[in-house]
């Protein structure tokens, strides 16, 4: 997937103001990231990648880029 | 004599969980039970803590309808007629309403509800309810009545299950059919367990709060499923049974 579709999805299943989103972006900073939102991105890796993740796993996460390399590098192209 | 002798009784989502528990108490209680699940070694597992006797395995997805009439019929040509039945099979889905799809909600309310109703209508039919009648039994759920974020297709399941349960009985009285639904909180099975590692820390340890006398046990839940099955509770239909350990008392 290209990276700035990948950019545009996720914020789309996350429902965020926000418009801008790149590697370095803090996920759980943005304003209105809570406890849905685990889950919503849950359902997107699920729904996009076919990759099932724990919240526990998803804990570990703070940045986008931290999230890519969960999902896994090679799914991402520039 | 054991107070469900002589009664064969057809279980769904007996692989597991509080399927499971309902068919082995059940066994234990004199009853044949015929086991219905898609997993061969759950079904399996369960079959080995039955007291033994003429139980059935059946490994089938009951979302195959047309396969459901063949299954009952087989049962009956082995065991005789059906006197009970529980739909204790389920899925759950913790999504959030904005990411929920059409196909969704189709999946969830094929195995909650549609296969429970198809099960309920073919056994009620002459050739399979034993003459003496019958008592069905659906586990539904407190989230049938209460909601909870990311619950919105399996409360609408689970809703929807409650409910039928009450025309169903109106209308299979003239059968001597009883038709009752349990509404369990929380109750530790794999479903529960699958459910909380997809949440956060702080959700798990809100949802185990909310249950004063902490969470549920199979057990704790066959307990009346074995009673709503067996002829002391001769006089209860329609009814909606909540257990769940305080849940709903706040
Ligand atoms: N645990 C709780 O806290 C709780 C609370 C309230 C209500 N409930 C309800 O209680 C029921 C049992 O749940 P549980 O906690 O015991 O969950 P579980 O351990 O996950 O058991 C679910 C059962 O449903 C069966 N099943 C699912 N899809 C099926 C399909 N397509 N065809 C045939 N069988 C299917 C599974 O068998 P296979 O996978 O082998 O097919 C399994 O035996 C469910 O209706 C659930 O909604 C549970």
């Amino acid at each position: 997937m290209k990276k700035k579709d990948f950019y545009k999805d996720l914020l789309e299943y996350l429902e965020l103001d926000e418009t801008n989103l790149d590697e370095t972006t803090n996920l759980k900073a943005l304003e209105g990231f809570d406890s849905m939102s685990i889950l919503s991105v849950i359902a997107f890796c699920d729904e996009k990648f076919g990759k099932k993740f724990t919240a526990q796993q998803l804990n570990a996460i703070i940045t986008v880029k931290n999230l890519m390399e969960l999902i896994g590098m090679e799914e991402f192209e520039d | 004599m054991k107070t469900l002798s002589n009664k064969n009784i057809v279980i769904t989502g007996a692989s597991s969980g509080i399927g499971r528990e309902i068919a082995i108490e059940a066994s234990h209680l004199g009853a044949s039970v015929i086991l219905i699940a898609r997993k061969k070694e759950g079904l399996q597992a369960t079959y080995e803590r039955l007291k033994a006797g003429d139980h059935i395995v059946f490994s089938s997805d009951i979302t195959n309808y047309m396969e459901l009439e063949p299954l009952i019929t087989k049962a009956v040509q082995k065991t005789g007629k059906i006197s009970g039945f529980v739909h204790a099979a389920g899925i759950e889905m913790t999504m959030p309403f904005r990411n929920m799809k059409p196909d969704y909600y189709e999946k969830i309310f094929g195995i909650n509800v549609i296969a429970g109703l198809e099960l309920a209508r073919i056994i009620s039919k002459k050739n399979y309810l034993d003459e003496s009648g019958g008592s069905f039994v659906f586990i539904s759920s407190v989230m049938g009545k209460f909601g909870k974020e990311g619950k919105v297709a399996y409360c609408a399941s689970k809703a929807a299950l409650t409910s039928s349960i009450k025309a169903m009985a109106l209308e299979l009285s003239q059968k001597k059919i009883r038709c009752n639904a349990i509404l369990p909180g929380v109750v530790k099975t794999s479903m529960v367990e699958n459910m909380f590692a997809s949440l956060p820390d702080s959700s798990v340890e809100e949802i185990i709060k909310q249950h004063p006398l902490g969470l549920g046990l199979p057990e704790d839940i066959a307990h009346i499923a074995v009673f709503l099955l067996s002829d002391k509770a001769k006089w209860i239909t329609g009814s909606e049974i909540v257990i769940d350990g305080g849940y709903s008392a706040g």
